[in-house]
């Protein structure tokens, strides 16, 4: 049943991230034709559109929340990856922490700095 | 007598590659492992800068930005935009797909025999379409920026 959970989760989660990356990389990669329709997104990547982003809560709780499920969605698909390449227990649990591991430490260093600017 | 030994069907990573006589379902699902593999790649890269270097402040961020501009780094770009348009359409297939909805309704088993995998050959297709159209819109945008 956890299997499943999981699995259900990794759906969700897949399309959660369609719309949030979507979003995003509309922004970052649609400039130009976002431009043409009227929407002016001023140089997504320089310092100044960056931190104005960085200094909302909204692109920041956004932003968080893409990473959590963005984080969620590929490791989870990376363990499936790999765990198929062995059909040792033990390796495959070593498999799963390591992963969990490695989520939490990129969860931790993603979320600490942009709340860190928000509350510069 | 001769033991009979079972066939190996265990092909490991191989597998992604040959399994005998692919349909594009296959290739689909090849896409989507490769294309996922080097969007989580990119996932890395992407937040070591967003951290590490974005912490360091302004001259830190335009130095990055400045190096991530070069041709190379944008046609890199460009892939994973590629990568992403592909593994969300796919996806959005493959979600259908296991909550059935895109499997028709059941029908007598009567020759020529419609598997599903035939039945639901449209939506494989309409991915291929739907993707490459994405992946034009956003060149349009690469090249009119100015790559």
């Amino acid at each position: 049943m956890r299997k499943t959970h999981l699995w259900f989760l990794q759906l969700i989660s897949g399309a959660l991230i369609a719309v949030l990356l979507g979003i995003h990389m509309g922004l970052m990669h649609l400039d130009d034709i976002l431009i043409i329709l009227g929407i002016d997104a001023v140089e997504p990547t320089s310092w100044d559109s960056m931190i104005s982003r960085a200094m909302q809560v909204t692109w920041v709780a956004l932003y968080i929340a893409l990473l959590i499920v963005a984080l969620y969605h590929a490791l989870y698909g990376l363990r499936g990856v790999i765990i198929e390449l062995t059909s040792s227990a033990a390796a495959k649990r070593a498999v799963t922490w390591i992963i969990i591991a490695f989520g939490l430490t990129a969860f931790i260093a993603g979320t600490y700095v942009p709340i860190a600017l928000l509350s510069s | 007598m001769a033991q009979i030994q079972p066939r190996q069907n265990y092909l490991g990573a191989g597998g992604w590659v040959w399994a005998g006589k692919y349909k594009l379902e296959r290739y689909l699902y090849a896409l989507h492992r490769i294309t996922g593999l080097g969007i989580l790649l990119y996932l890395i890269l992407h937040l070591l800068m967003t951290t590490a270097f974005r912490i360091q402040g302004q001259e830190v961020w335009e130095a990055t930005m400045a190096f991530l501009h070069g041709p190379w780094f944008k046609l890199g770009e460009y892939l994973v935009v590629v990568a992403f348009a592909y593994h969300m359409v796919n996806g959005f297939r493959l979600i259908l797909q296991e909550l059935g909805f895109v499997m028709g309704r059941p029908i007598p088993p009567v020759y020529p025999y419609s598997d599903a995998l035939r039945r639901k050959r449209p939506w494989a297709i309409a991915v291929v379409v739907v993707a490459v159209i994405l992946s034009l819109v956003f060149l349009y945008d690469f090249v009119i920026g100015g790559w």
